[in-house]
């Protein structure tokens, strides 16, 4: 079966040369010297005002990243990236320490109210009453302003950009940065490590149910400048967190690097929910320019009882390498990771999740839509594996893809490790196979096998999406009204 | 990185045993010339390991130790009772046959004369005295063939070489048996050519057997090449049972003409490192393939399905299923891919595998891939991986069947479902006496 009419209609409104956020940004800044050396990673420590142990930190890292090769594995081609040939900071000169919005440059100011972002509190959403969101906008390499922070405070809650994590509360940094990411993981992270600039802090004492959505919106600005940012998260006993994070960039014809790391650590009965839109600069309708977006992201849950899920929209950048995993550390963890990916014009996606089940009882749900037009590639790679030890672990992982014309690639490669008899893993790409009870029910209730279908996999993704900030909704709603008629394996 | 890796004791062991039997390996000079290439070859490829993603996790640099010297005589003496017993329940099918001594043709106990539809030689004869052209077509790596491909270049000793003429229905199977025999362990490459020519049909079953009493350690390369011309069709079984510990190397490439139809089924059990590897690719519009399979493994044995369908032209279909049980520390792969190129328009592919574990050490990795460029395709791939039921088992318990007697049951009734794909009933008869056996073996679980 082919795509339906709506379908492609749906998907052209987000095609490439629709992308609306490709402005720039006219504002002075601070950049490091071009290239990548020892004195780059000294240059950025000190621009932070960093303790000696996160330099060090960062220079282990630089060391082991130097001895890596790029990984080649994924289905996804392109030029070698030259590391020499890019700023590994940059920072819009007026942020030197502002103490209020009133203090930020009008310009940035100006920048987020064109991308819709409301940094000032009383500012509420549009049509969305009681709706508050707090929000660290990152411009570049540096966090320019945080929104409702005081108030975060009185839960207890602490939300701050990681530069200021580290000056305000070192013992929670330094117990927690790269404990679920080490320096050494991979070749973007340990890049990440050596150079990351800014990024997001969170951290949610126990017990405590963080009483508002918190955000991170990141803006790349600058010319061949690379952004490396890195979010910690941290969850402790029976708390509750939901983040969201939006990306956009500038229109560019050459290619921009975006490395970033992102850690989440659930304690006992901790959830953490993590949302994606990611929508960088896809590259034109030729394929010329869009962001390079090799993104590391990983949660441990770590206690009993606790959870992750990852919700991404991706929709941007010309090239994705990415995939939130769950390490289910904890005996009753569970994690779950819910994709919409689209792929247009000559974008590449390599995407997905690793379940990795340790703890005994923990359980995992994927649920991911590809959906490639134009001249894209777009590839789910999952893992799912359970350790000897891990008892009684379930995983049900569904992955759906849709192709839009006959230039463009959709492919699916799940690896599945069951270690032990007890573990009950079940892998199926067939719409008709979501669940047979569900349809039937629906059927019966007058429905079509379509709308059926839709139903039930938009039911899993949408109490998630529901709660993104109303910029994001609209683009996540069109994504979402996309018919899985005509999908394949 | 490109780092010179030192070379395992195996691999050394591999050229030294080419170097010591070269000689003695059939075939005229443009042969010696094409085993010396592929020896040359596999020596800068080495044994495939699992950095490499086709064997990720069938490690053969880490798990084979020990080379076997190549078996170059056919000196064991073999009677049709003894070969009766080694065949067990495939005796009974009823086919013409064509039998290989540990890896060598052994005229005296073959009946493959009188084949209607079937033209039968054996490889290693026809090494003696064909012209130069058709012996290097007969001793080739085949294009894109990895290291234990080449491997059975170097070595490859005989084979079964079966035409089934155009036209023509060959109405009793043909069985390419491989008997393994004697007290000293050894190393056996074969290779099979199957050509089903236009509007033909026949059966091949391949049966690779062990007779009671051999060595327990013995390893295998066979490489059996098969095409089927337009509107021809070939039902395929691939049996292969040993005792345990043997190192079973084989694939199986396939190349389909217009409407023709294919079909394969491979039954594994006792082997103690198996690969089943099969490459299936439709050259002509409206080929339908349907690949299926059931192994068994229990001990430390591990069994590597790897299944590569290349939908190069539009139209066609393919199914697999394949079903493995495994017990104690037995260990089931996987690896299931599906290619839709892009003017494979209005495919139809579908795959399942799944697994029965039963027992706490046992581990089972799957990788059903799907790569796809096409857009008017229905494609789909599941895996699933679980114990017996608890509730269904209980069920039966309730109506008064004995715990044992209900897990055997429910587990000949898993691994059934497979072997109910196989079209001859009399072979689906021997596969499932095979299991029923394998069973009955069972710890009782």
């Amino acid at each position: 079966m082919a795509a339906v009419q709506e379908t492609i209609d749906q998907v052209r409104k987000i095609d490439v040369d629709q992308y609306k956020y490709g402005f720039e940004t006219l504002i002075d800044s601070i950049t490091a010297p071009k290239g990548l050396d020892e004195s780059t990673v000294r240059f950025i420590s000190a621009k932070k005002g960093e303790p000696e142990w996160l330099l060090n930190w960062r220079l282990e890292a630089f060391t082991r990243w130097k001895a890596m090769t790029e990984p080649t594995w994924a289905k996804v081609h392109y030029p070698k990236i030259d590391f020499q040939d890019l700023y590994y900071y940059s920072a819009p000169k007026s942020t030197e320490g502002p103490k209020s919005l009133a203090e930020v440059d009008p310009e940035l100011l100006e920048t987020y109210k064109k991308l819709g972002i409301p940094l000032k509190e009383q500012e509420v959403l549009a049509g969305v009453q009681g709706s508050r969101v707090a929000v660290d906008a990152v411009f570049d390499s540096v966090s320019v302003v945080t929104t409702f922070k005081d108030e975060l405070k009185k839960a207890g809650v602490i939300f701050c950009s990681i530069s200021e994590a580290v000056r305000e509360h070192p013992e929670l940094v330094k117990k927690y940065l790269g404990s679920v990411v080490p320096q050494s993981d991979n070749f973007y992270a340990s890049l990440n490590s050596a150079v990351f600039s800014d990024g997001s802090f969170v951290y949610v004492p126990p017990g405590v149910r963080c009483p508002m959505e918190l955000s991170t919106y990141f803006r790349i600005n600058a010319k061949q400048t690379g952004q490396f940012e890195r979010t910690l998260i941290i969850a402790d006993r029976g708390a509750y967190v939901s983040y969201l994070e939006g990306c956009t960039a500038p229109m560019r014809d050459e290619h921009q690097l975006h490395a970033a790391v992102v850690e989440l650590v659930a304690l006992d009965e901790a959830e953490i929910k993590y949302s994606t839109v990611q929508n960088w600069y896809p590259g034109d309708a030729q394929g010329k320019g869009g962001v390079y977006n090799f993104v590391t992201k990983r949660g441990d849950c770590r206690g009993h009882h606790s959870k992750i899920s990852w919700t991404q929209v991706e929709t941007g950048s010309a090239i994705t390498w990415k995939y939130p995993s769950c390490i289910l550390r904890g005996d009753y963890s569970r994690g779950e990771f819910y994709s919409i990916a689209v792929s247009n014009g000559y974008q590449q996606v390599d995407s997905g999740t690793k379940m990795i089940h340790l703890g005994k009882n923990s359980s995992s749900r994927i649920i991911s839509k590809g959906i490639a037009a134009g001249y894209s590639q777009n590839t789910y790679r999952g893992l799912v594996s359970a350790h000897r030890k891990a008892t009684n672990v379930r995983n049900f992982t569904n992955c759906d893809s849709l192709l839009i014309g006959d230039k463009c690639g959709a492919h699916t490669v799940p690896y599945i490790e069951a270690k032990n008899s007890s573990a009950h893993f079940e892998h199926e790409a067939t719409t008709s196979k979501i669940s047979d009870d569900m349809l039937f029910y629906c059927r019966q209730r007058g429905l079509s096998s379509e709308e059926a279908v839709a139903l039930v996999v938009n039911g899993f993704v949408r109490d998630v999406l529901q709660q993104l900030p109303m910029e994001f909704m609209a683009e996540s709603q069109k994504l979402i009204g996309i018919s899985l008629e005509g999908s394949v394996g | 990185m490109n780092v010179a890796v030192m070379k395992t004791k195996a691999e050394q062991a591999i050229s030294e045993s080419f170097e010591a039997a070269a000689e003695k390996l059939p075939g005229t000079d443009v042969v010696r010339e094409r085993r010396a290439q592929a020896i040359g070859a596999f020596s800068s490829l080495g044994l495939p390991h699992r950095r490499i993603e086709e064997w990720k996790y069938t490690d053969l640099r880490a798990n084979v130790k020990e080379i076997f010297p190549a078996a170059l005589d056919d000196a064991m003496p073999l009677t049709i009772a003894e070969l009766i017993v080694a065949l067990g329940p495939l005796a009974h099918v009823d086919a013409h046959r064509i039998v290989f001594v540990n890896g060598h043709h052994r005229a005296g106990l073959g009946d493959f004369a009188d084949a209607a539809g079937f033209e039968v030689a054996a490889l290693g004869e026809l090494l003696a005295t064909a012209t130069e052209d058709v012996s290097a077509d007969l001793v080739s790596t085949p294009e894109g063939g990895d290291a234990v491909e080449t491997l059975n270049t170097a070595f490859v000793t005989d084979g079964a070489v079966v035409r089934v003429t155009e036209g023509a229905s060959a109405s009793k199977p043909l069985l390419i048996v491989f008997v393994r025999t004697g007290g000293s362990a050894s190393s056996v490459a074969v290779r099979n050519f199957v050509t089903v020519e236009d509007g033909a049909s026949a059966t091949v079953i391949e049966a690779h057997v062990v007779l009671p009493g051999a060595a327990q350690d013995a390893q295998l390369n066979a490489l059996t090449e098969v095409t089927v011309g337009n509107n021809a069709a070939l039902h395929h079984a691939k049996v292969a049972v040993d005792e345990g510990k043997a190192l079973h190397l084989t694939s199986c490439d396939v190349t389909l003409s217009a409407d023709a139809t294919y079909r394969n089924f491979q039954f594994s059990a006792g082997l103690g490192l198996a690969r089943n590897g099969l490459n299936v690719i439709f050259e002509g519009e409206g080929g339908k393939i349907d690949l299926s399979g059931g192994y068994l493994a229990r001990r430390a044995e591990h069994i590597d399905t790897t299944l590569v369908v290349d939908h190069a032209v539009p139209r066609c279909e393919s199914r697999e299923l394949f079903k493995g049980v495994l017990e104690d520390h037995g260990r089931g792969v996987f690896q299931g891919k599906i290619i839709v190129r892009p003017d494979a328009q209005k495919t139809d592919g579908k795959q399942m595998s799944q697994a029965l574990m039963l027992s706490e050490d046992a581990e089972f990795d799957s990788k059903p891939e799907l790569e796809i460029y096409a857009d008017d395709v229905v494609c789909g791939h599941g895996t699933t991986v679980a114990e017996l039921d608890p509730d269904l088992l209980f069920y039966c318990r309730s109506r008064g069947i004995p715990e044992k007697e209900a897990r055997a049951l429910m587990i000949e009734s898993f691994i059934g479902e497979a072997i109910e794909k196989v079209e001859n009933e009399q072979l689906r008869g021997a596969l499932a006496s095979y299991a029923t056996q394998w069973l009955g073996r069972s710890s009782g679980r």
